[in-house]
């Protein structure tokens, strides 16, 4: 590659920045500019809104999303082994049988653990355990 | 796969095998010192499976791996320095509360990552290992979910160690762009023809990338953070070990692609060695938190190391230079491990609070005897003094410099020595000063641990009195 | 001589050992290594043929030495654990185990915290610096040069005096930052050999033939002067000297100015100028010029102390200004000078800071200004400090006149302007010395002051080193037999 087939991606990204200069900048130049107090305000489609953003959902919604997304992933590799099953033969079997064992293992390990339970933890120590201190 | 001799790749198949089999143990019963054995003896014994496994080298395994005598070196550094990092751990975590299986499963793991930084030949090797390596780290510093300080040091790894790997692996992408292929030899064959100014971008990005890693002048900012927040045995291991494996896998690109023909680079890498020596120690001076001190020590430390990739782009044969780097990664990396295992140990009895200031050290020369032996010889052979390993590590590197004609970066290194002797002093004064009557009756460690004390200290001064046999080991396998 | 460094190093650990034992037991335990080191030497001296003592050690030949021995220790690099006796180093061995004697009787009642450790560091530094004066191998020599600050820097920091943090590291970050220059030098002049001759090797007797290009043979040879000039001190690097001195327990202060200051002279003598003749020949004014202005710059800060100690350590930068003139004059006599003052000094020196160390034991102060007619109070402390004194001024018939007298002579053959500077110190040392024993010891005193009179432990070290200071200035020829083959065949080497 010679540097002058580079020019394209030179133009390319000065367009790029050059668009969103101008998007930004013009807006800023021409737009009118008020210090309401409803300027800072969320636009929710004239609406105010209620109540607080920051909701706490429970930390175990975000356990299953984890998990969803680690099991979810895993099947990608497993169907992409699927689809060349003959031409992988008995290596792929075995490199297969490897990974899903693993993949058992962790779930075994996630269920004893008690990652998989709703509400009250089956796992040990965590009932009582001291808030986080403060260092001075 | 098939005709591959299993035993070449054996130290991975032992860790990896090990993991889960742990991981089993831990499911089927919650037991402390169960797993801590059972880790212990799972590295020792992947360092051990080096022996058998050099029967079946060199032989690539995949295009991924390269299993060859260097990559067993270091793995048996590796796994020696995992072990010494679970036994100090188990010393340290005590009786300490929660739940510390998983603390040993994590060594394990990012040991795994360190050997396969060893092996990698191919860049999703490279990465593979940095992120396992990476990943559990950032569980490990964070393990003592109930403090402030390591939280902090673990969300401060975790952003900057993901921005220096997106820095990596934009590099790289970049470099498959513009040569066609991944593994070291293509690359190497592939730059020997190229002339693209792409490559020069994503050279420096790869090396940003690793630098970031190394905590090297201007990426070094988490440095000191994160080594105060860290538990101590951990800091040992990210000192030891990580640093360690990304400077050898650094290394075997650098030299297995030829990357210091690249004139840029070579300017650019000696830029950051001569910044990192004198930032790091000058830095050093401010400090009074002792794993701080370290923190900014190492940053010098990597400066000096990277000294010897200068110095192998401008010699002829670049022999000497690898097995400096070789050296010097044995002896910095016994030594760190020595200093924060004191720090470990010495924290034992205070509960939640670390014990690294200054002003801890008072007196300890007189109550502690051995451990401030260990530390006193790991301080000196930090600072270089002879018949420490340090000093010999630092005498190689002064002849890779004097091949390779580098006098400013020798000059900058006798300058870095030189100040750095004033921190290292300063801590080691600490210990002889009376201290004033601080009983803090602290239990004797337990037999692993003062084992383990003992042949550090051992090591440290068999490699700086005694430096023939190891030398002849690298110059056969390098 | 392997034994000789086993017998310091073992003993140094045994002393340390022995305290768990009885708090007594260490000085006992060090004075038996010591003497016995000494004993070893002296019986192993006696054994060789008379004639061996005048054959000119060949830098070629090692069996010309009186005792060489070679052992393979880093194959690598061709470094080997080579050491070698001649006239030279058995002169400055057999001062350090004496000295280190001394040191050891200095601090006898000194030191009551941590004993045990204390003789062992004490012995640790007395093997490195044996080491160093055997060492012919650079990188050997090294290792010695740079180990045996460590012992002494931990004999500062922890028995030290009020300002010992600041004196202690003061010491070692000069001494060791210089000892990297140097360090760079021996890899870049091992580098040199192993381009010519195709392997690596750090022996002295390899190195000194080898050819070095003048322009990097000079650098080379700056880095060695700087590393030894701070040692020695030669002025302007002497600023970590008075520090180092005043602060450190007598022993230390014995130590140092006795034997590492020598340390730094002897690695002019033997490495700088005889591996670097041409860039040597080159530099002699500069280092005269520092010689001479390290004698006058040194008496006039002398002059100018208070502090007992001080004033000696000023003195001391003076006086090892005629040993850089002795040298760097480079003929037979001004070297011969050089060496006798190296001795000399190294007695006479010591005792005065002996005076001092026991003078801040029994009046816990060592500002002259609190002193003043302490002969009234111990009169043979006075009559030792006034001999010292005497000899550290050079008065004729004791050992420090005959060496300023030989390196004048010397320096006149070839630099005689330089000569008359340089003999000026002996004026100013006169002023210095008598205004330092008028302070302390004379003028009005209060008789009812309680300063205890030497007891027959110090009266017999000082006898001693009086004995060997008459013996030296009535009859140097003893010595300048011992030392005159090695001078001769350094001066042959370097091509005079």
């Amino acid at each position: 590659m010679r540097s002058t087939e580079l020019l394209p991606f030179v133009v390319y990204f000065a367009a790029v920045i050059l668009l969103v200069a101008t998007m930004l900048g013009l807006s800023w130049l021409l737009g009118q500019r008020r210090a309401n107090k409803a300027t800072n305000m969320p636009f929710e489609s004239g609406v105010i809104s209620v109540g607080s953003s920051q909701i706490q959902l429970s930390v175990e919604f975000y356990l299953i999303a984890i998990f969803f997304v680690i099991f979810d992933l895993e099947t990608v590799f497993i169907f992409a082994w699927a689809i060349a099953f003959f031409e992988l033969g008995w290596a792929g079997y075995a490199a297969i049988m490897v990974f899903i064992v693993v993949l058992g293992v962790a779930l075994i390990y996630e269920w004893r653990s008690g990652a998989l339970d709703w509400g009250q933890k089956t796992r040990r120590g965590l009932e009582g355990a001291p808030p986080i201190e403060e260092t001075p | 796969m098939s005709g591959v001799n299993w035993w070449a790749i054996a130290p991975l198949l032992v860790l990896s095998g090990g993991a889960v089999l742990l991981m089993l143990l831990v499911a089927a019963r919650r037991d402390t010192p169960l797993s801590w054995i059972t880790t212990a003896l799972i590295l020792a014994a992947a360092a051990l499976s080096c022996l058998p496994a050099r029967e079946a080298i060199p032989q690539a395994v995949t295009p991924l791996l390269m299993a060859d005598s260097y990559a067993l070196f270091f793995t048996a550094l590796f796994a020696i320095c995992g072990l010494v990092t679970v036994i100090v751990s188990h010393e340290y975590l005590g009786e300490r509360h929660g739940e510390n299986e998983e603390f040993f499963l994590l060594v394990l793991l990012s040991t795994l990552g360190a050997v396969t930084l060893a092996y990698a030949n191919h860049f999703v090797a490279l990465l593979l290992g940095m992120e396992l390596m990476g990943v559990s780290l950032y569980a490990l510093i964070g393990y003592p979910d109930k403090l402030e300080l390591p939280l902090e040091a673990a969300i401060k790894y975790l952003v900057l160690s993901a921005a220096a790997s997106i820095t990596f692996v934009f590099g790289f992408a970049l470099l498959y762009a513009a040569v066609g292929v991944l593994d070291y030899p293509g690359i190497g064959a592939a730059l020997a023809s190229a002339d693209n100014p792409v490559l020069l971008a994503s050279a420096a990005m790869i090396v940003a990338g690793l630098g970031y890693k190394l905590s090297v002048v201007p990426f070094h900012m988490w440095t000191p953070d994160v080594y105060e927040g860290a538990p101590a045995p951990i800091t040992g291991f990210l000192a030891a070990v990580s640093k360690g494996a990304i400077f050898a896998a650094l290394l075997r690109w650098w030299m297995a692609s030829g990357l210091y023909e690249l004139p840029g680079l070579l300017t650019l890498v000696a830029l950051v060695a001569g910044a990192s020596m004198l930032v790091g120690n000058l830095l050093a001076l401010l400090q009074d938190n002792i794993k701080r001190v370290l923190a900014y020590s190492s940053i010098a430390h990597m400066g000096y190391l990277l000294i010897v990739l200068v110095a192998c782009g401008l010699v002829a044969d670049p022999h000497l230079a690898k097995e400096a780097a070789a050296y010097y990664l044995v002896a910095y990396s016994l030594t760190s491990l020595a200093a924060f295992t004191l720090l470990g140990l010495l924290s034992r009895a205070s509960g939640s609070k670390e014990l690294a200031s200054l002003d801890d050290l008072t007196g300890l020369f007189w109550r502690q005897p051995g451990l401030s032996l260990l530390f006193t010889v790991a301080l000196l052979s930090l600072a270089g003094i002879p018949l420490t390993a340090g000093f010999v590590g630092k005498f190689y590197l002064f002849s890779a410099g004097v091949a390779g004609s580098l006098w400013g970066l020798l000059a900058l290194l006798v300058i870095g020595s030189a100040i750095g002797l004033y921190y290292y002093l300063r801590m080691v004064y600490r210990m002889t000063l009376a201290g004033d009557a601080q009983p803090a009756a602290v239990e004797r460690p337990g037999w692993p641990a003062r084992l383990t004390c003992y042949g550090l200290v051992l090591a440290m001064l068999y490699l700086g009195i005694v430096p023939g046999p190891l030398m002849e080991i690298l110059r056969t396998i390098l | 001589m392997v034994y000789l460094l086993l017998i310091l190093f073992l003993g140094g650990g045994l002393a340390w050992l022995s305290e768990r034992w009885h708090p007594q037991a260490p000085r006992w335990v060090a004075l038996g290594a010591v003497s016995f080191a000494l004993l070893y030497l002296a019986v192993a001296v006696m054994r060789l043929p008379a004639e061996h003592f005048s054959l000119l050690p060949a830098a070629t030949q090692p069996d010309t030495w009186l005792a060489h021995t070679r052992l393979e220790w880093i194959p690598r690099f061709g470094i080997r654990f080579e050491l070698a006796l001649d006239g030279l180093s058995l002169t400055l061995v057999a001062l350090t185990l004496l000295l280190g004697l001394i040191a050891l009787s200095s601090s006898w009642s000194e030191i009551d915290q941590h004993s045990g450790f204390f003789q062992a560091n004490l012995l640790w530094s007395l093997t490195g610096v044996v080491g160093v004066f055997m060492a012919l191998d650079l990188f050997l020599f090294f290792v010695f040069y740079e180990v045996m600050l460590v012992p002494m820097y931990l004999l500062i920091a922890i028995w030290g005096h009020e300002g010992r943090a600041y004196a202690s590291m003061k010491f070692f970050i000069f001494t060791q930052a210089s000892g990297l220059l140097m360090l760079v030098s021996i890899v870049v002049l091992a580098y040199q050999h192993a381009q010519v001759s195709g392997s690596y090797s750090f022996s002295y007797f390899d190195l000194l033939g080898s050819p070095l290009d003048s322009s990097l043979g000079f650098w080379v040879m700056l880095g060695f002067f700087l590393a030894f000039t701070v040692k020695l001190p030669g002025f302007p690097f002497h600023t970590w000297l008075p520090d180092a001195h005043t602060q450190a327990p007598t022993a230390g202060s014995v130590l140092l100015a006795g034997i590492l200051l020598k340390t730094g002279a002897y690695g002019l003598l033997r490495f700088t100028i005889p591996l670097f003749p041409e860039a040597s020949l080159e530099f002699a004014p500069i280092a005269m010029a520092l010689g001479a202005a390290g004698i006058i710059y040194g008496a006039v800060l002398a002059f100018a102390q208070s502090d007992f100690k001080r004033l000696v350590a000023y003195s001391s930068v003076s006086h090892m200004g005629f040993v850089l003139l002795g040298l760097y004059a480079w003929n037979s006599i001004a070297v011969q000078g050089a060496i006798v003052q190296m001795v000399a000094h190294g007695l006479s020196t010591a005792a005065l800071f002996m005076v001092a160390g026991s003078l801040q034991q029994r009046m816990h102060t060592r500002d002259m200004s609190r002193m003043g007619g302490l002969w009234l109070n111990a009169p043979r402390m006075g009559a030792c400090a006034l001999f010292f004194t005497m000899a550290s001024l050079g008065l004729p018939g004791l050992g420090n006149f005959v060496a300023e007298f030989l390196v004048l002579l010397g320096l006149f053959q070839v630099a005689p302007r330089v000569a008359v500077v340089a003999a000026l110190g002996l004026v100013t040392g006169a002023i210095y010395s008598l205004i330092m024993l008028q302070r302390s010891f004379q003028g009005p005193g209060d008789p009812e002051r309680a300063v205890p009179d030497y007891g027959g432990r110090e009266m017999a070290t000082m006898l001693l080193m009086i004995a060997l200071l008459i013996w030296l200035g009535v009859y140097p020829q003893a010595l300048l037999d011992l030392t005159q083959p090695t001078v001769d065949s350094l001066l042959s080497e370097a091509g005079s």
